[in-house]
């Protein structure tokens, strides 16, 4: 199995969501994150006041998906997160040793 | 397993049965006396089978000793012993705790000599009141006595400073568990107003001995309220016992329902059965939080009896609770007595000293609001604003609110008030920014007061709102100006989060819309403040550090929007004409196709082209582009020889240029230019044009133009060359002025502007877009304009990931490119 982790712009989540939905995927994490990349934290005026943003605010998206699965999952956030412009963020796909439904205890790629 | 006679079987299979009686939503009172009752008889039983000797009686605590058992709760024993043999008390004690505990009953036995109870009730708080509770089961009463006269002392000793050790422990409860009267998942028991009070008025009775009606310390409503909201909330805590098979207090969200169905709510209009639940909750453990504290409030009193005031009317009894609040102090029994005395009509006639009374109550923040809670609970609020009764104790279901809507709306209120006026925030200047902004701080705070009064359960609780607020604001005797500013952000309080977490803040269009739909700074600034305040009166996660850096980011780009001038109320208000006009000149077009238009196009095209110039783009520009294609539509101007000139494409870096070289090889002079990039990538480039040498522009010289345009788009013909030669075939009549190249990165939020001054030429613009083409620079909006021979261009560029120009060595790289090759 792997662990797709996607980091998006706020405002695609909801397409990205669908998306997955349409392709299958019946469960997803998202959590509020912020963090930089290539797109920098800037400075932020406000007549006079200045401060720093550092950090830019970017929603993570994690699906745990059977290991055939994994290919599509990407293309389908690439697709829905894309917006073209900078800080359209970034995904990674991890290796996961095992997956445990908590209310019945099936394991494996029966949990997901 | 026991045998038929084993009493605690039998304890089993009639608490069974006693919960088969009836559905679990009708075990209160009678079913947790009934149950009290059968571990009556189960421990008298084990009692007689061990004969203890003498010196030792058994009595039932707490709940259990008021013969209030529920159906989980746990069964509070002591044994009082006196001068008993240390092995016999071990094995009575034994002999009562195993077999129930076996039998899996949760059971606390205590052992204690009478000397004991008595230093254990003056230690602890709980262990007196423990012990006010006590009943014998078995054995000498005298025993029992010993213990609990002396105990009884304590308290009665000193009602007053038994009073505050009540209190004391109801604050610690609530700073704990928070109040049952309004969190959305109350704890029954521990919370404010819940069984707990209840209980505390009991021991507070026990103290002073005689029943607290006939002490003067509770009116005969609130005793009677009190009584009527124990009955429901013991029904409530059964029902959650038994739904859970657990020991457990709180109401959490997801046993609600079931809860409600098992009471017999029933779905109604606006109110699902579940939310009517939680009202009755709330109703009545509000009653039971005012009575207790107003109860402990008289004990403490007695003796200096405050002045009160004579209360005429609203606008008195508002500025009483407003001094009190001024000063942090809460209002005495005697001052509400006053206040339910007072002439309040229902509902009230507001005049300008009611308001001013109001609003200052309002001011004062987190106390103001407190004293409009307080009215709220003895039933005056809803007279002053008669819409506040459909959001009383009502419940939201949402994972962010922890409160009811009235609790949110008076917290909302008083945060706001606090963010008016209160110190800066380092972390956040655009709070003390927007404080300063806001010249009508009453619209403000009715406003805040009134943000969510249409949650009704009618959804789209803000356009509900807004109506309903409108209606009550306009009872309220306020100027014009703070009604609107308060009808305004009622209406629109969800502008910004919305926006700013759900939508793309790089859109340039929509912080526009967002602009135009606030329109002015004052309101900008009334939202915000009324987001945060909004946000930290839901619950911990509404306003996250993620949250606040979108919002202030979106608010920030408005801000500058308005600033700049790029829009505003008077701006968007001609924008609104224009597109209402151009809707009417295209009303033979499908609606939503003028729609799509509308949205697509940059707010600054529809400012700089009028409706008709705008209605004869449409059909040019909406119908789906192929990748190379280009489009293009003339039109003769009112001018001689000019031409309006439209040339639709997908952008790319260069295709200004292209569009230029290819004008200037076709012989067209370009008179001035204005090129707009759509959201989707689409560049809608107008020029006016005239002929370079023979005023007209025949057939053959569009055709010209258009043909180098499509070779220069797919790349079959290079521009360059061609530009170059034509400019050698005609003398340069060039006057030695100068050319001037000027940045700015703060007039436009999103692009780079830059300005060029050059003596016009054959193929300047060409020149110049070249330049940017060149240095992957993509030209998102463009105004172009010749006067007597000089030209003054303003290009607003973005880089090749659509962002604006900062890095100064690339500036200095534009500047150097522009001037080798036009100087």
């Amino acid at each position: 199995m792997k662990l797709v982790t996607a980091i998006v712009k706020p405002h695609r989540i909801q397409e990205v969501k669908e998306a997955l939905r349409e392709i299958g995927v019946n469960g997803l994490t998202t959590t509020d994150v912020e963090g930089f990349g290539r797109q920098r934290g800037h400075t932020e005026v406000y007549r006079g006041a200045e401060y720093q943003v550092d950090f830019v605010p970017k929603v993570r998206v994690d699906v745990v998906v059977a290991d055939d699965g994994a290919d599509e999952v990407v293309d389908t956030i690439v697709k829905a997160a894309r917006t073209g412009k900078i800080g359209d963020g970034k995904i990674w796909v991890t290796e996961v040793e095992r997956v445990i439904r908590i209310r019945t205890g099936e394991m494996g790629a029966d949990a997901l | 397993m026991g045998s038929p006679a084993d009493p605690v079987a039998t304890l089993r299979a009639a608490l069974d049965a006693l919960e088969r009686a009836t559905t679990r939503g009708h075990h209160g009172r009678w079913s947790a006396q009934r149950r009290s009752d059968l571990f009556d008889g189960c421990l008298e039983e084990l009692w007689g089978e061990l004969a203890p000797p003498p010196g030792l009686a058994l009595a039932a605590l707490g709940g259990y000793g008021r013969r209030v058992q529920l159906p989980r709760s746990d069964l509070d024993l002591l044994v009082v012993l006196d001068g008993a043999d240390p092995g016999e008390v071990r094995r009575v004690a034994e002999g009562i705790s195993y077999p129930l505990w076996d039998a899996g009953f949760e059971l606390g036995l205590v052992v204690r000599t009478p000397q004991e109870c008595a230093e254990a009730a003056t230690e602890r708080l709980d262990s007196l009141t423990a012990m006010l509770d006590a009943r014998i089961l078995a054995g000498p009463e005298e025993l029992l006595r010993d213990a609990t006269v002396p105990v009884r002392r304590i308290a009665a000793g000193d009602v007053p400073g038994f009073a505050r050790r009540l209190r004391a422990a109801a604050v610690a409860r609530r700073e704990r568990f928070g109040s049952t009267a309004h969190l959305l998942e109350p704890d029954l028991k521990e919370g404010g107003g819940g069984l707990r009070d209840v209980a505390s008025l009991g021991w507070l009775q026990a103290a002073v001995g005689s029943p607290l009606e006939d002490a003067g310390l509770l009116r005969t409503w609130e005793g009677a309220a009190v009584d009527a909201a124990e009955g429901f909330l013991l029904r409530v805590r059964s029902a959650v016992h038994l739904e859970t098979g657990r020991r457990a207090d709180r109401l959490v969200m997801e046993l609600q329902p079931a809860v409600a169905a098992e009471m017999g709510f029933v779905d109604e209009p606006g109110l699902p059965a579940a939310d009517g639940l939680m009202r009755a909750v709330f109703e009545h453990a509000r009653n039971v939080e005012l009575v207790h504290d107003l109860a402990l409030d008289r004990v403490l009193d007695e003796g200096d009896a405050p002045t009160v005031p004579d209360l005429a009317g609203p606008a008195q009894v508002l500025r009483a609770l407003g001094e009190l609040a001024e000063v942090g102090a809460v209002p005495s029994s005697a001052l509400l007595d006053a206040v339910e005395a007072a002439d309040v009509p229902d509902p009230v006639v507001w005049t300008p000293e009611v308001r001013d009374a109001f609003v200052g109550l309002l001011r004062e923040g987190p106390a103001g609001a407190g004293m409009l809670d307080v009215l709220d609970r003895i039933g005056l609020l809803v007279r002053f604003l008669p819409a506040w009764d459909a959001v009383r104790c009502r419940p939201q279901r949402d994972p962010y609110h922890r409160f009811t809507v009235d609790a949110h709306l008076l917290a909302a209120a008083s945060g706001i008030a606090e963010l008016l006026a209160g110190p800066a925030d380092a972390d956040d200047p655009l709070q003390t920014e927007a404080a300063g902004t806001i010249e009508r701080p009453d619209g403000v705070l009715l406003g805040a007061l009134l943000h969510d009064i249409g949650k009704v359960g009618q959804g789209n609780h803000a356009a509900i709102g807004a109506g309903i607020a409108e209606r009550q604001l306009r009872t309220m005797a306020l100027e014009a100006a703070d009604r609107d500013l308060a009808a305004f952000i009622v209406a629109e309080h969800l502008v910004l989060p919305d926006t700013a977490t759900r939508r793309d803040l790089t859109d340039e269009n929509l912080v526009l819309d967002v602009a135009a739909r606030v329109g002015t700074p004052e309101r900008l600034a009334a939202l915000y403040l009324l987001a945060k305040a909004d946000a930290r009166a839901t619950g911990p996660a509404a306003w996250t550090p993620w949250r606040q850096a979108l919002i202030r980011e979106l608010v920030g780009k408005v801000q500058r929007a308005f600033e700049r001038g790029e829009m505003g109320a008077e701006l968007a208000a001609t924008l609104a004409e224009r597109v209402d006009r151009l809707r009417e000149l295209l009303a033979a077009e499908p609606d939503d196709l003028v729609d799509r238009f509308v949205l697509r196009m940059p707010r600054g095209y529809f400012l700089a082209v009028g409706p008709d110039r705008a209605a004869r783009h449409l059909p040019v520009v909406m119908p789906d582009l192929g990748a190379n294609e280009v489009r293009t539509a003339s039109h003769a101007t009112g001018a001689a020889g000019t031409h309006e000139l439209l040339v639709v494409a997908n952008d790319r870096p260069g295709l200004l240029s292209w569009i230029a070289g290819s004008l200037a090889l076709g012989g067209i002079s370009i008179l001035s230019a204005q090129a707009f990039t759509t959201e989707d990538g689409v560049a809608v480039d107008l020029f006016e044009v005239e002929g370079a040498f023979e005023p007209e522009i025949d057939e053959r010289r569009w055709r010209a133009f258009r043909s180098s345009l499509r070779r220069a788009i797919d790349g079959s013909a290079s521009l360059e060359r061609r530009v170059e030669e034509q400019r050698g075939a005609y003398p340069a009549h060039r006057a030695p002025a100068p050319i001037t190249v000027t940045v700015d990165n703060e007039a436009s939020e999103f692009s780079t502007v830059l300005e060029v001054g050059a003596p016009d030429r054959i193929g300047l613009l060409y020149d110049i877009t070249r330049t940017f083409a060149d240095l992957r620079l993509d030209v998102h909006l463009a105004k172009v304009t010749t006067f007597e021979g000089r030209v003054v261009d303003a290009f607003y560029l973005r880089d090749a990931l659509g962002r604006k120009v900062t890095d100064p060595r690339q500036l200095d790289e534009v500047h150097e490119a522009l001037r080798e090759r036009l100087g």
